[in-house]
């Protein structure tokens, strides 16, 4: 998903770096079904989303409790780890560099 | 703030913030010749209040903020009136409904209402610069007429002139800023 891989790259305006997308995406949750949980706009997810705006900690903890996850899996002033390093110890490689290694 | 703007029947696409500046650009624009065209006229002496009422209905329209009509949503977060019995607008044939509103449409959540405040503390700044310059000249009237003998329209007509401007930019300021600074906005996920 290059939305979620962007997300998590980048701060965006904000400097805070999140995992919104890659969990909404993993639950199935839309923008619109999480913006009204969280009682909203769904624009302010997006812009959530891409680390343009820092929430409240009121909208934070209410992230958390929705995720059911703490706040520092959601947040991080440091970028996230990629979920196969983290997981796996593997780094981050190029498709063509997987392909030269199994032949 | 609404993605999208419907105007004459048709729906303009506000979520670039390009097409945003743009459509401010447009609407500063069209005031500032509204007001030469008004000063040509018969030298704001009358058409001087018609500013404002360009300017309530350019809010009412594109920018929004003090009622539910344009792009920003109102400022005060309060839901619109509606009418519960038939409005009194039915008996002179004006089929003036509003439907029910959304809740998403009025309210602010907390990131509008920073941007909201933030916009605010800049529209005043730059309010009160013109005030400073109109405060000036009261002054310099006030303690030396012939210096403002010299200005090419007299000092009571740029007074009127720049406190009409900055009414207008009052009512106006706050929703330009916002939209001109907010950034590109999310696309919109239909729900799974």
């Amino acid at each position: 998903m290059p939305e979620n891989t962007k997300a998590k790259d980048a701060a965006g305006e904000s400097g805070l770096y999140n995992r919104i997308s890659v969990l909404r995406a993993e639950r199935g949750v839309s923008r619109q079904q999480l913006a009204d949980a969280l009682q909203v706009n769904y624009q302010t997810i997006g812009f959530l989303e891409r680390g343009d705006y820092s929430p409240s900690l009121k909208l934070a903890f209410g992230l958390s409790e929705f995720f059911d996850l703490p706040i520092e899996v959601i947040f991080s002033t440091r970028p996230f780890q990629p979920l196969s390093e983290q997981v796996y110890g593997k780094s981050r490689q190029a498709p063509a560099n997987l392909a030269k290694e199994q032949s | 703030m609404k993605a999208e703007l419907v105007f004459l029947g048709k729906r303009v696409d506000m979520a670039p913030r390009t097409h945003r500046q743009t459509m401010v650009i447009l609407i500063y624009a069209g005031l500032a010749a509204l007001m030469t065209a008004f000063w040509l006229l018969d030298r704001w002496h009358t058409s001087g209040v018609y500013m404002i009422f360009a300017t309530i209905i350019i809010n009412r329209l594109f920018f929004g903020g003090y009622n539910y009509g344009g792009l920003i949503k109102p400022f005060n977060s309060r839901a619109p009136r509606t009418h519960i019995d038939p409005p009194p607008f039915l008996v002179l044939g004006l089929r003036l409904y509003r439907p029910e509103p959304d809740e998403r449409d009025y309210r602010n959540d907390e990131r509008e209402l920073a941007q909201r405040d933030h916009a605010h503390y800049r529209a005043y700044q730059a309010i009160s610069v013109v005030l400073v310059v109109v405060w000036f000249l009261c002054s310099l009237r006030l303690t030396m007429p012939r210096l403002t003998s010299f200005l090419p329209i007299s000092a009571d007509a740029l007074m009127y002139g720049l406190t009409l401007a900055a009414t207008v930019t009052a009512l106006t300021l706050p929703q330009a800023i916002l939209l001109w600074t907010e950034p590109d906005m999310p696309d919109f996920e239909p729900e799974n």
